[in-house]
């Protein structure tokens, strides 16, 4: 069994609004009046059954919900702005209390991209090892399963769950789990986990994000999933990934108030039917590339539309998910190295709580495993260039550039001795080969994924607990195939 | 964003030539930040002055030069003639930078592209100053040579994420009088500032006359200086002979000098960056300090660039992981009054377009537009600031304009909100038969490097895009060339200088 390195979250030293009063009160503005206005399409007719027992405007043959301002500003207003999001090792708890940006893995990726250069379809084998290589990583706050258990392809969303957790000590956020079902077997797996439901509720060590589905409707299975999981405590967050010039107005601000308003009225469900119940916001704009209709994350312009994610999460007062990292890249390299670095320190300043995901390629479906280790290395100059400084007499060493003097050098001292060993150096830039020749960064960080996934065995999942998990999972495939068989005939 | 060989087709933009007519130099587009970003706080800069303070009138910094000692001594600072030591008193300090303007102009052979500092307008430059260039042509590596500051002084006119130049690489087929020849290959080659690194009393006398024939006198230049100098001091506490007396021939003409200070952590300054800070900041203050008290009011910036020495070798690191601070010294400029000279760029990769290339300094331009320095250094060089890569500064400049566009302000409107268009399409609709798509789409996707169609779906490797790009601005973009009597003017100046230096013509 080997230890997991406790976690290293970016806590930058200052934070920055990146839009002023103004520019936010006219984006509310805006949310409200298509909340109220144009409405939501919302298929589930329980859904819509709750939107309307709580006041919501019902337009049953449309199927759209359309809500009154002051009945979003009372259910949001009962939504809390910080709470813990736990782990099954109590020392990697996620406290979000607006210090600390913990970043997951990304997800979900289909395709695992092996040593030679092939692709194969990924697996639950792959969720397990790709959680492991996680949880040796300190940059890495919790873990989304990576890939899809696309060998389950029933019930993946809870094989995924079941090959995370014994693999990591970390918190884990589904991104898959969908439905009333899957997320009843869910909560039961989390309930396993946590011991009793005080725990589950205080300590959950699973949370679920939820995509909308832009413009302006959600998915049913999706808020029917939402309820479940929120009525047992599991924080809940909504994303929404409107697309500039597609499923968005052609410019940033459109986009952004009408990806706002879809998760502003999922949010205020919850909070109409479990008050008080975690949640969390997460818009990730995109860019319609317009020669293919494709989904572009990280166009130049693009970058701020997921600060002012964050800024807008704050607003409406809950944590956010911010979009941090993610590449259009196909291989790892410089595109990918560009296009993380400047969303996950925009984030980072606005004070974003949590955000995702490291480690996946070619617009978040293309796994290999130094790509996380790559990733995890810019966390950690991020991290580092955003932490506060240190003006201590001892840093400042006046007595030893006295002693010095112009012209010396610092090679003899011991403040230098003592102080090169706090240095903090890549291990994955700068190293040199026994023959003196350069590591190329990306050999050093597939070495580093080699060592860790050979040695590294996160302490172990109880028996009692794994027997359990793996109980409640096989009765979800046993119930799957019943429903599908029963579909068949 | 860079206009030219962009989309398929490979369109030529603005830069692009009519028939015998020279291009035209694009419009620069400076990184204005409408959020200013503070890394340290009023306490911290406070000490850190005092800091420094203290190591000018306690340790004393080293003028190695007849000339500089006789001036400082004039004006009150307590001179060692043995060991060349120099100690300032504290009002003495504050006396000498209460003359130094704040901003100033630093102009271009085309009046348009003049810089005219300013607080949260940053212009950048090219890299400099590498000794060893990936050749253009046969991308075998060799020694640098006068050619390729000229080849560089197009591509970086064509640029309009370049504000100013910086002598990309040494001039090294022409020996001493190498940096002359710079000034020569870029002034040549685009109109816009150039910022020279000429070193010792007569290089600089030469460089000082070959600006007089650029901007038409010595009154024109000091209204107008289209050049400006950078001097590097000796870290720990030291200045350099020739380096000092360049700076006061320079500052006497009205050309803007700044100081640089590049302490390394471990060996010529302390192993923490606090103090690597000071000492540095010691000697960039002690040589404004002696500008201002022989010239009042020259104009002067301020630069500290801090590196690490790898323990295991001693060799030069110029990104630890740890890059706190690095734009700290931009504070301090403008703590001290003093317009900065910010550093971004120039990884320690072996080579541009790498995944070290791209996470070094990806973030430089967004940390250092949120910091707010007026000019800052600098695009195209890899292998910590030695090796030209032609297609460095195309990759350099994606980064830029990334970083340029996060910080733009926001323009949230009723045209960008589009809130009758999000009505009339409704929810679970497109957007894609709007006129509001149609109208905005056209230029709300700017295109960089990563986002060129490849032509069977999906996009094209965008080192390869950059090498492309660069092969296009050498074919196609001829910036308006100098006059030719002026021309002549400094090939003859050159021709004067070889000679009586023996270097080769």
């Amino acid at each position: 069994m080997s230890e997991t390195p406790p976690l290293r979250p970016i806590r930058p030293a200052r934070h920055a609004r990146f839009l002023d009063d103004g520019q936010l009160a006219n984006l509310r503005a805006a949310a409200f009046e298509i909340l109220e206005e144009v409405g939501v399409h919302c298929p589930s007719k329980s859904v819509r059954a709750l939107y309307a027992e709580h006041g919501a405007r019902v337009d049953e043959a449309r199927e759209v919900v359309r809500l009154p301002a002051d009945l979003v500003v009372r259910a949001m207003g009962r939504a809390p702005r910080g709470y813990v999001m736990g782990a099954r090792d109590p020392a990697f708890d996620l406290v979000l209390d607006g210090t600390a940006l913990y970043v997951a893995t990304d997800g979900c990726g289909t395709q695992v991209l092996e040593a030679g250069g092939g692709r194969r379809p990924s697996t639950a084998a792959d969720v397990a090892t790709a959680a492991r290589l996680a949880d040796a990583l300190p940059a890495v706050g919790f873990y989304w399963p990576m890939l899809s258990a696309q060998d389950h392809p029933l019930t993946a969303p809870l094989h995924e769950l079941l090959a995370s957790y014994p693999n990591t000590v970390k918190h884990v956020q589904t991104e898959t789990v969908m439905g009333a079902r899957p997320a009843r077997y869910a909560v039961e797996m989390a309930r396993v986990l946590a011991g009793d439901d005080a725990t589950l509720r205080a300590r959950p060590p699973l949370s679920a994000l939820i995509c909308t589905i832009a413009p302006l409707a959600q998915d049913d299975a999706g808020m029917e999933g939402a309820l479940v999981l929120a009525e047992a405590g599991i924080p809940v967050g909504f994303m929404s990934m409107a697309t500039a010039g597609s499923t968005g107005p052609a410019t940033i601000p459109g986009t952004v108030a009408a990806g706002d308003a879809e998760i502003v009225a999922a949010l205020t469900l919850v909070q109409l039917v479990h008050p008080g119940a975690p949640v969390f916001y997460s818009l990730m704009p995109g860019m319609m590339e317009p020669r293919s209709g494709a989904y572009l994350a990280t166009p130049w312009e693009n970058e701020i539309a997921y600060v002012v994610g964050v800024e807008l999460a704050h607003a409406w007062g809950v944590p956010t998910l911010a979009g941090v990292y993610g590449t259009d890249a196909r291989t790892p390299g410089w595109q990918a190295a560009a296009e993380a670095a400047v969303a996950l320190t925009l984030c980072a300043l606005a004070g974003a709580e949590t955000g995702s995901g490291m480690g996946l390629l070619e617009s978040c479906t293309l796994f290999t495993p130094e790509q996380l280790v790559l990733d995890a290395d810019l966390h950690e100059r991020v991290r580092c260039t955003l932490a506060a400084f240190d003006t201590s007499r001892e840093a400042l060493a006046l007595d030893v550039i006295r002693a010095v003097g112009p012209k010396g050098h610092f090679l003899y001292e011991r403040h230098t001795r003592d102080e090169l060993r706090r240095r903090r150096f890549s291990p994955l830039t700068g190293q040199v080969a026994s023959d003196g020749s350069p590591i190329d960064p990306l050999d050093a960080a597939r070495a580093a994924a080699a060592r860790i996934l050979a040695e590294h065995r996160p302490e172990p999942l109880d028996d009692a607990r794994a027997r359990e998990l793996a109980r409640i999972v096989a009765a979800a495939d046993r119930e799957a195939g019943a429903v599908a068989a029963g579909a068949g005939r | 964003m860079m206009p030219g060989p962009g989309g398929a087709g490979g369109a030529p933009g603005a830069g692009a030539p009519t028939a015998g007519a020279p291009s035209v130099t694009p419009p620069l587009e400076p990184i204005r930040s409408h959020r200013r970003l503070r890394f340290l706080d009023d306490e911290q800069l406070d000490r850190l002055q005092d800091a420094t303070l203290r190591i000018l009138e306690e340790v004393g910094v080293r003028f190695p030069s007849e000339a500089a000692l006789e001036i400082l001594a004039g004006h009150g600072a307590s001179v060692d003639r043995a060991t060349h030591v120099v100690r300032f008193p504290r009002h003495l300090v504050r006396r000498a930078l209460s003359a130094a303007p704040r901003t100033f102009t630093m102009a271009a052979r085309d009046p348009r592209l003049d810089l005219h500092l300013e607080e949260g307008v940053s212009y950048f430059t090219t890299d400099g100053c590498g000794v060893a260039t990936i050749d253009f042509d046969t991308r075998e590596e060799r020694l640098s040579r006068k050619s390729d500051v000229a080849e560089m002084a197009r591509i970086a006119d064509y640029l309009s994420s370049i504000g100013f130049m910086w002598p990309t690489v040494s001039a090294q087929d022409h020996g001493a009088t190498s940096q002359l020849h710079e000034i020569d290959a870029a002034v040549n080659n685009t109109v816009k500032h150039f910022q020279a690194m000429v070193m010792g009393a007569e290089p600089a006398r030469r460089a000082i006359e070959m600006a007089t024939v650029l901007a038409g006198s010595r009154e024109a230049l000091r209204e107008r200086p289209v050049l400006s100098n950078l001097i590097c001091s000796i870290a720990p506490l030291s200045h350099d002979r020739d380096g000092i007396e360049a700076a006061l021939a320079f500052a006497e003409a009205g050309i803007p000098v700044g100081l640089l200070a590049m302490p390394t952590l471990g060996t010529t300054a302390p192993a923490t960056s606090a103090g690597a800070l000071v000492v540095g900041d010691a000697e960039v203050i002690s040589g404004i300090v002696l500008l201002q008290l022989a010239f009042p009011g020259a104009p002067v910036f301020h630069s500290i660039m801090k590196a690490w020495a790898d323990p295991r070798s001693g060799n030069y690191v110029g990104y630890s992981i740890d890059s706190r601070a690095r734009y700290a010294p931009v504070e301090i400029a403008h703590r001290w009054g003093l317009p900065s000279l910010g550093a971004c760029f120039g990884t320690d990769s072996p080579a541009a377009g790498t995944w070290q290339a791209g996470a070094e300094v990806a973030l430089d331009p967004l940390l250092g537009g949120l910091a707010g320095p007026e000019i800052v250094t600098g695009m195209g060089l890899a292998r910590t600031y030695t090796l030209l890569y032609p297609e460095a500064i195309i990759l350099d400049d994606d980064l830029y304009q990334r970083a340029r566009h996060a910080l733009m302000a926001e323009e949230i409107s009723d045209e960008t909100l589009a809130l009758d268009v999000i009505a009339d399409v409704g929810p679970g609709g497109h957007f894609l038969a709007e006129t509001h798509t149609r109208t905005h789409m056209r230029t709300s996707l700017k295109r960089g490097l990563t986002h060129e169609p490849a032509p069977g779906g999906g996009y094209r490797d965008p080192v390869e895009v950059a090498r492309e790009r660069v092969a296009w601005i050498r074919a196609n973009h001829h910036p308006q060339p100098l006059e030719p009597a002026k021309a002549a003017e400094l090939t003859r100046i050159l021709a004067s200088a070889d000679r009586e230096s023996g270097a080769p013509a």
